[in-house]
């Protein structure tokens, strides 16, 4: 056996040992994912529903409630409460008890009995600007719809071709082309999936600079990295023997993800597996060695952990996990191409839910491998100076 | 009174040593809220919308600068030879619009022609909206071109915006990101300087002392309470330059509410670091349990009430929801105690309920005195 393979194995075995003993580390690698897949994909959902709508009809006329039926026929407002005073529905808004309320002026039927535009004021809070927006077109469709049945709605007019279209969309005016939007990769529009494959990338590179760093330290801390530092071992052996143990557990850490994926909320794998893994892998690298050399540059665990918490939330934020990349400013647009999680994450979507072809893929992974490499030397380099 | 002083002192002296954390301490609030409030937004831009455009007539690209004009949508011709299936697939566009042959005749004759939208909807978000996007372009072309006959308005809605008029996202996300950054370094702190005790065996330094071990909890936490309003003060000038913040006119809500949250926080972090009695346990303890589940689950990025209502009782049980809404109560909305009393008795509740839970776990090992 060559002595290099000798000395890996040698101290391979004590990072093992080491691993083993502190089962709280092993705990804390293997129950997170699990449990934060599950809650986020339960949980998060911009999907908007159970609006409160605030009604203040000072009309009181059939034509008034009727326009009421038309606009709450979506299943997404809710009327929570009918106000006599406009002022009642503001303090209940300001009170937060309403998301949006509508006044129909008290000339509401007779405008329309004379042929004129009848005015309908809507107050929104628009403190979330995302839910304000949704809630608006919520409610113009509601009214194109009555507008174009003359203010009743029939359910003898809606042509065949229409109804099927209905269900998602409203009716386009007759005459105009017709849009079929076909959703594909995800036909039934599962939020979940979106959410899961982000949250998965973020997983496995977070916590392996987490562990990774909180491991290079512990050694400096405690003093025995000088016993290592004297051994024969050279520093690309003793990083490589101290990362591995991290590296196999990341890469089981990577396969529960995609295994409760799968059970729990059924995202696909239609690509190729291999793809993902190689991936995954030279994520962990890289999550690994910016561990590491974060590890170097601080004195004790606590720093080292600051500044790792430091590293993670613009890596978290700028891969497109959460949200998409298109929609941040041009400036952090390109600050996100040096950000390693925003190719894994391409790559996991890419695999799992779209089946991307090879050449789309290859040059992520390509960059990723090389962030690898080059975050992997780095931190080597690190720990040899010290 | 006194005690709670000394090991409040004791606590600082160790902090002021720490260069580098003092440095963080000032400089990961700015930056991390700056990224915070900019990057995450939820309203599509420059989607890149891959056209097929078989008609090739004047009023195919009539109908294509509908799309174009919309600043949602970024229009790219696709490339010869490929196919709109394999170039989603290859992530090139996020949606393909394809216009059939003979459209501009179909739609003069009335015939109403197909035109196909594929949507890569892996963000299923994404793709509804853009969904009902090209609805409405599709509904604004027919009117604009004269194909549909103009119909009669019955009834229009006049939109009043409250409180972020402009619907700007980084108003929304701004209020949403002082909340993430006063739970992070404050609970992280509180968890690694009793982490800390732990592993170096100080602690029993403390167990045999003639602290109470309220006294002891309350001593440590309230460096970091302090800590955390430096931090408060630095992140509101911030929002005031970079997210529209307006100083409440009544601000003894929001301060209150700060001090509690803060205090929830560190005790929080307390708590985990006497619960693992390891640093870097901690840490990974109040990453999950507060900075994620805040992140995602408080309201910062989407709406509590989306959340299914079986998993939405554990969102009361982050103090960030409550503050969250505290916060925009009272710097984007602009009212008072009324609005905000019921989160704020919630921060109340859970604030007692983690220093409760740091007290018994104290008091288990603390000799009697």
């Amino acid at each position: 056996m060559p002595a290099f393979l000798r000395r890996y194995l040698a101290l391979a075995t004590k990072e093992v040992q080491q691993l083993r003993r502190n089962r709280g580390l092993l705990v804390q690698l293997m129950i997170p994912p699990t449990i934060v897949l599950v809650i986020f994909g339960y949980a998060l959902n911009p999907k908007v529903r159970g609006l409160r709508l605030g009604v203040v009809d000072e009309s009181l006329t059939i034509q008034s409630r009727e326009l009421v039926d038309a606009l709450t026929q979506n299943v997404n407002f809710n009327v929570a409460k009918q106000f006599l005073r406009a002022q009642d529905a503001e303090d209940a808004l300001k009170r937060l008890k309403l998301d949006l309320f509508m006044v129909i002026p008290m000339d509401f039927a007779r405008s329309l009995d004379r042929g004129e535009t009848a005015h309908v004021q809507v107050v929104i809070d628009a403190v979330d600007a995302n839910t304000a927006q949704i809630a608006q077109g919520y409610l113009q469709r509601a009214l194109d719809e009555y507008n174009a049945s003359g203010g009743v709605i029939r359910v003898a007019d809606i042509n065949p071709k229409r109804t099927l279209n209905r269900a998602a969309h409203p009716a386009p005016p007759p005459g105009a082309p017709d849009v079929q939007s076909a959703y594909i990769y995800n036909p039934g529009l599962v939020t979940a999936w979106h959410y899961v494959t982000g949250v998965m990338s973020i997983i496995m590179f977070i916590n392996a600079s987490l562990v990774a760093s909180a491991l290079a330290v512990k050694e400096k801390e405690t003093g025995t990295i000088e016993q290592l530092l004297m051994t024969p071992a050279q520093t690309g052996e003793m990083l490589l023997a101290k990362t591995s143990p991290v590296f196999v557990l990341m890469m089981i850490v990577l396969f529960v993800a995609l295994a409760v994926g799968r059970l729990v909320f059924g995202v696909p794998v239609r690509g190729a597996l291999w793809l993902f893994t190689l991936a995954g892998a030279c994520a962990s690298l890289a999550g690994i060695g910016i561990g590491v050399l974060v590890s170097t540059i601080s004195k004790t665990q606590q720093q080292a952990q600051l500044l790792t918490f430091f590293v993670n939330p613009p890596i978290t934020l700028f891969s497109g996990a959460t949200s998409p990349i298109e929609n941040m400013p041009e400036i952090f647009q390109k600050i996100s191409y040096i950000d390693p999680l925003r190719y894994l994450v391409t790559i996991v979507r890419g695999v799992t839910l779209k089946d991307a072809p090879w050449s789309a893929l290859w040059p992520n992974l390509a960059v990723l491998a090389g962030f690898a490499v080059v975050l992997f030397s780095i931190s080597a380099w690190r720990f040899r100076k010290q | 009174m006194k005690k709670i002083w000394a090991q409040a002192t004791k606590e600082f002296a160790l902090f002021r040593r720490d260069k580098l954390l003092i440095l963080l301490a000032v400089l990961m609030p700015i930056v991390l809220m700056t990224l915070a409030g900019r990057t995450q937004s939820l309203r599509l831009r420059n989607v890149r919308l891959l056209v097929y455009d078989y008609d090739n007539s004047p009023l195919s690209r009539t109908y294509l600068e509908t799309y174009g004009a919309a600043l949602t949508f970024n229009i790219s011709p696709h490339q010869e030879g490929e196919s709109p299936e394999r170039a989603l697939s290859a992530g090139r566009g996020r949606a393909a619009l394809i216009i059939p042959p003979n459209f501009e005749r179909d739609v003069r004759r009335g015939d109403e022609p197909t035109v196909q939208l594929m949507i890569d909807a892996t963000d299923s978000n994404a793709a509804t909206a853009l969904g009902n996007m090209a609805q409405a372009l599709n509904a604004s072309f027919a009117y604009k071109s004269g194909v549909s006959p103009q119909r009669r308005e019955l009834v229009t809605l006049d939109q009043r915006l409250w409180f972020n008029p402009g619907l700007s996202n980084p108003v929304y996300f701004g209020t949403g990101a002082l909340g993430m950054m006063l739970i992070i370094f404050p609970a992280l702190l509180g968890a690694l300087a009793t982490a800390k005790e732990y592993e170096m065996g100080t602690i029993i330094q403390a167990y045999a002392s003639s602290l109470s071990a309220g006294q002891w909890i309350t001593g440590k936490a309230l460096l970091y309470v302090l800590i955390g309003l430096v931090e408060f003060v630095i992140c509101f000038v911030l929002g005031i330059f970079a997210f529209e913040y307006r100083i409440p006119s009544d601000p003894s809500v929001l301060v209150v509410a700060t001090v509690l949250y803060l205090m929830a926080g560190v005790f929080f972090g307390m708590m985990m670091g006497n619960a693992t009695g390891n640093q870097s346990a901690a840490i990974q303890g109040v990453q999950m349990g507060s900075f994620l589940l805040s992140l995602l689950l408080s309201g910062y990025l989407f709406a509590v009430s989306n959340i299914p209502p079986q998993i939405r009782w554990f969102s009361s049980l982050l103090p960030a929801t409550h503050y969250v809404q505290i916060v925009r109560n009272s710097i984007l909305r602009d009212v008072g105690w009324e609005t905000s009393f019921r989160p704020l008795i919630a921060l109340v509740i859970l604030a007692f309920l983690f220093f409760m839970v740091n007290v018994m776990q104290m008091r288990k090992m603390q000799f009697k005195g």
